[in-house]
């Protein structure tokens, strides 16, 4: 070989020109597309504010009872009244404790001695999840992490509940 | 095919004007039986299809595809269950060792690896013999992951009470239930019933629709004092009188969407 | 009148090669069930792109009644399955035709895979093939939603839940595929729509066409 320059070819030249501007092309046209597709990723999620879930404190009892309540929801376009749940109950302190009731391990909806094998227990149907009464998963069954609780505040003696709050996994 | 010198061309155009042949190959004294693909193989292939497609066409008109009740998202009573290919891997996170602290094994490590090794599979079994015996590991592998997922499909399935769960997905328009709030047994299901079965009987989070039930009106008026299912006994406290007129206007709402 | 047709073209296009290319190749006996009944095995890859013929053309009917809107998608379906005629058989076909091209995908695979038919020079095809299974169990997926029923919702719902389990990206990708972050409703819906009607067609087209190229060019494996 001699010692000349490593020189870029003329075909070179035209490839590397031609992937640019095709690579622009490209760009030019896929910015927005994409932008568009990963907005709802890179958009903040609303809290919402603590709503009155219709149940007075001196009704709660050291028994979980299930409460349902509406929020306002915004799904994009759409707005909606869903309705939101909750397993409330005094504990041994007389503080109120609101549980989430929806599993950690995948969604599913859990019940106050929903199995009759498991009494004392929030059971979930879907894969035999358990939760002692303070909401905590019993180790050994799916989920990983207790039941969300929800933040709370008490109003002329109402209870208002907002968003829920994970919590670390036993 | 012809090059060089002396082609000519349709034109000012690209395309030969030497024409090629219509007439089929004749494969008929090749070695070893082949035959053309258009039209000999493709009439068997088809054939074959149209026996497929008679019994897909059976399949299409004695079981027309099912529809569940319009999704409500605060239905928590419902029990989700993916379609059934999916079932398998639905069913392997129940173990423990696939949940809790191993989900990642069971969701990602497990399934994945399935899937990397019948996407690497040529890689991974790259000896020249084909022939099953020829390669006892893969198909041992190959065989050891279907005998799983189908034995995970088939616990799944079987753990799952299919005709509840079509009874509690009934699909109901919502238009067509009329509620008569003059009934005589408006005011009972009023004052019993519609905090957990919704105002025009849809059902809520706590209990099912009332809506396309399969009762006649005494099995209700048990069903409303003694409970059935998840419903404690002891709800309807009114008088004989008005748990007849209760299951009477319950009848009748399901009378009227029919 | 048609062959005039045809010659007037062909004089101008020269589009004999292009089928006779397609219609002369030679079939071995060896996957000719009726030489051997037991080649009937070989069907199983022509039966799976039938039925995605299937569900190609009754999707595309199911679209001129389908509203991918959560007020109305499923009302659609319900007026479909209970107003139009023969629309009951269409939407049968796409139920059905779902979980039969899974079953005769499981089945080609499985032919392939005993035959040891991937292996040199086969290796990319196998690999698009697989490609292509993953595909259908994501227009699967995708489409299980689109009826908006209780079923479907609480599925789809479990669905996210997994892919939110995913290390690192779950929480973006769950959040890609739902629209929101919270909630599976309104964009969840359009977003499944878009997904199983454009984008992964889109690259089964792709796909398909890849596997078919690469079957024409290496020619079928050849019997054990």
């Amino acid at each position: 070989m001699s010692d000349k320059k490593q020189q870029v070819s003329r075909r070179q030249f035209l490839n590397y020109t031609l992937t640019g501007v095709g690579g622009f092309m490209a760009a030019g046209l896929l910015v927005s597309p994409l932008r568009m597709a990963i907005d709802p990723v890179l958009k903040d999620s609303a809290s919402g504010e603590l709503v009155n879930v219709g149940i007075s404190v001196d009704d709660i009892t050291d028994v979980p009872t299930r409460i349902d309540w509406t929020v306002e929801q915004v799904d994009g376009w759409y707005k909606s009244e869903p309705s939101r749940s909750a397993w409330v109950y005094k504990d041994g302190n007389g503080d109120i404790v609101a549980l989430s009731p929806i599993c950690t391990h995948l969604g599913c909806v859990v019940s106050w001695e929903g199995s009759d094998a498991h009494p004392d227990h929030f059971y979930c149907p879907c894969h035999d999840g358990l939760y002692t009464k303070d909401g905590v998963n019993v180790p050994g069954t799916p989920p990983l992490a207790p039941l969300p609780t929800f933040e709370q505040e008490i109003r002329d003696g109402m209870l208002f509940l907002g968003n829920t709050i994970d919590r670390e996994g036993a | 095919m012809h090059r060089g010198k002396g082609m000519k061309f349709v034109g000012d155009s690209r395309i030969s004007a030497t024409k090629t042949s219509q007439i089929p190959k004749d494969y008929s004294e090749y070695p070893g039986r082949t035959e053309a693909f258009w039209p000999n193989f493709l009439l068997k292939e088809w054939l074959a299809g149209s026996v497929f497609l008679v019994g897909f066409l059976t399949l299409t008109l004695v079981h027309p595809s099912p529809l569940g009740g319009i999704a409500d998202p605060t239905n928590a009573a419902f029990i989700p269950l993916p379609d059934w290919y999916f079932l398998f891997l639905y069913e392997l996170l129940k173990y423990e060792f696939a949940s809790g602290d191993y989900i990642l094994l069971g969701m990602l490590g497990l399934p994945g690896l399935a899937f990397g090794a019948l996407l690497l599979a040529p890689f991974l079994d790259n000896g020249p013999g084909r022939r099953p015996g020829q390669r006892p590991v893969a198909v041992g592998m190959m065989l050891l992951a279907l005998a799983s997922v189908v034995w995970l499909t088939y616990t799944s399935a079987s753990h799952v009470d299919w005709e509840a769960r079509a009874e509690m997905d009934k699909p109901i328009p919502e238009s067509e239930v009329a509620i008569d709030t003059e009934h005589d047994g408006y005011a009972a299901y009023e004052a019993s019933c519609m905090s957990c079965h919704g105002g025009n009987l849809e059902g809520g989070p706590a209990a099912p629709t009332l809506v396309g039930i399969e009762y006649t009106a005494e099995e209700i008026a048990d069903i409303a004092v003694n409970g059935i299912g998840g419903m404690p006994a002891g709800i309807f406290t009114g008088s004989d009188e008005e748990l007849e007129q209760l299951s009477d206007f319950i009848m009748s709402v399901n009378e009227s969407t029919e | 009148m048609l062959q005039k047709i045809y010659d007037w073209i062909d004089d101008r296009v020269d589009i004999t090669p292009i089928w006779r290319d397609i219609a002369d190749h030679e079939v071995p006996e060896h996957v000719n069930p009726a030489h051997h009944f037991s080649a009937f095995v070989y069907c199983f890859g022509g039966l799976t792109f039938f039925v995605t013929v299937i569900q190609i053309l009754s999707g595309m009917f199911l679209t001129m009644y389908y509203v991918p809107d959560i007020e109305n998608a499923w009302k659609s379906v319900y007026y479909l399955q209970t107003e139009v005629a023969h629309a009951q058989i269409v939407r049968g076909m796409h139920h059905w035709g779902a979980s039969v091209v899974i079953v005769m995908l499981l089945l080609h695979t499985l032919r392939v895979f005993f035959q040891g038919a991937y292996k040199k020079p086969r290796e990319l095809n196998w690999m698009v093939g697989v490609l292509i299974f993953f595909v259908m169990l994501g227009l699967g997926f995708t489409g299980y939603l689109l009826p908006w029923d209780n079923k479907a919702y609480f599925a789809t719902q479990v669905g996210l839940e997994m892919a939110q389990q995913v290390p690192f990206i779950g929480e973006q990708l769950k959040i890609l595929l739902a629209g929101d972050a919270s909630i599976v409703g309104a964009q969840t819906l359009t977003r499944f729509f878009a997904i199983h009607v454009f984008f992964l067609p889109a690259a089964l087209f792709g796909l398909l066409a890849a596997h078919f190229i690469l079957i024409r060019k290496q020619g079928i494996s050849g019997p054990l």
